[in-house]
């Protein structure tokens, strides 16, 4: 019983991602592009750096950067509080 | 905890100096070269680890505090905060030092290898976040180390 | 075509690493399995021309995850379900 619910289960699975993969959009090819442009063209000029993906990381997207950092911190935040030495 | 044998402690003594280097190198052209911050970060990180785990506790202990690397994770997220609130005339995060001239370099538009001392405000944000992965993922290991030898800690 | 035959090689080499990382009874070896199928993953991302999100994938997947892993083997059992 356990083995039937099992194998359909990954049968329900495989044919998901089997039509996902078979319905996928062309590779390297995005059907909306306006912002895609709009960063590749004036990038450069607003920011002034020659990587687009740290002008976008660090000035258009700062807020993200900034929630990453502060995910960080509570990670470490956490880590320290759940190894912390207890005393004696 | 002991170290692990003198194979492994031999190639860290060659490599990890190294590792540090190319971790920088990625902090410092993160906006020049793909990279920045976080995953420059992340390689100076893994070569601490790298030292944590070929070495024992006892050896470690005095080159790696887990204070020091407390106080820069908090100096560099309050200086990307910072860096973020010195912009604040215009938005939140506003580029204020993007092609000033000067000290900060004029920007050569167009397709060119670029020079280091452009982009404004970025670089010292990839300096700021760098620092702060850095610490924080080397505190993770640290404390990580810490809770499994308590006897060695003394 | 090398860049196609070079990208089936590596899934299924990526592949067959997570198989072997989920079968082992021994934990490091399990860890070490998933240290490669790391390493393979950010060749796999520079192939596919990402190279940020390769050298991220190469640094904390490949290295700082193991030491962890290591680390917490130390603290436990090497061998599972003993």
């Amino acid at each position: 019983m356990n083995k039937k619910i099992g194998f359909f289960a990954f049968a329900v699975v495989f044919v998901f991602f089997f039509l996902s993969a078979v319905y996928l959009h062309p590779f390297g090819e995005p059907s909306e592009t306006d912002m895609d442009d709009y960063f590749i063209d004036n990038g450069q000029n607003e920011t002034g750096a020659n990587n687009v993906v740290t002008s976008i990381v660090f000035d258009y997207r700062g807020y993200d950067t900034l929630g990453e950092a502060t995910v960080l911190f509570t990670a470490v935040a956490g880590v320290a509080v759940a190894f912390r030495r207890l005393k004696k | 905890m002991r170290g692990m044998s003198k194979i492994v402690r031999t190639i860290t003594n060659i490599l990890y100096s190294f590792i540090i280097i190319f971790g920088f190198y990625i902090i410092m052209h993160g906006h020049l070269t793909p990279g920045g911050g976080f995953q420059g970060g992340a390689v100076v990180a893994s070569a601490f680890a790298l030292l944590v785990v070929s070495y024992g506790a006892l050896k470690i202990k005095d080159m790696l505090k887990a204070k020091n690397f407390s106080v820069s994770e908090c100096s560099g997220l309050l200086a990307f905060i910072g860096l973020g609130f010195l912009g604040i005339g215009t938005v939140f995060f506003y580029n204020f030092l993007a092609g000033k001239g000067g000290l900060f370099g004029n920007v050569i538009y167009g397709i060119n290898p670029g020079d280091l001392n452009t982009a404004g405000v970025l670089p010292l944000m990839n300096i700021a976040v760098g620092i702060e992965v850095l610490s924080g993922l080397t505190l993770i290991i640290l404390y990580m180390f810490n809770a499994n030898n308590p006897k060695e800690e003394k | 075509m090398i860049e196609d035959i070079a990208q089936i090689v590596v899934l299924l080499i990526i592949i067959s690493t997570g198989y072997l990382a989920i079968k082992m009874k021994d934990l490091l070896g399990a860890v070490i399995s998933l240290s490669i199928m790391s390493l393979l993953l950010s060749l796999e991302f520079y192939i596919l021309q990402a190279p940020d999100v390769a050298i991220a994938e190469a640094g904390i997947g490949a290295g700082l995850t193991t030491a962890i892993f290591v680390l917490a083997i130390r603290g436990t059992k090497r061998m599972e379900g003993s």
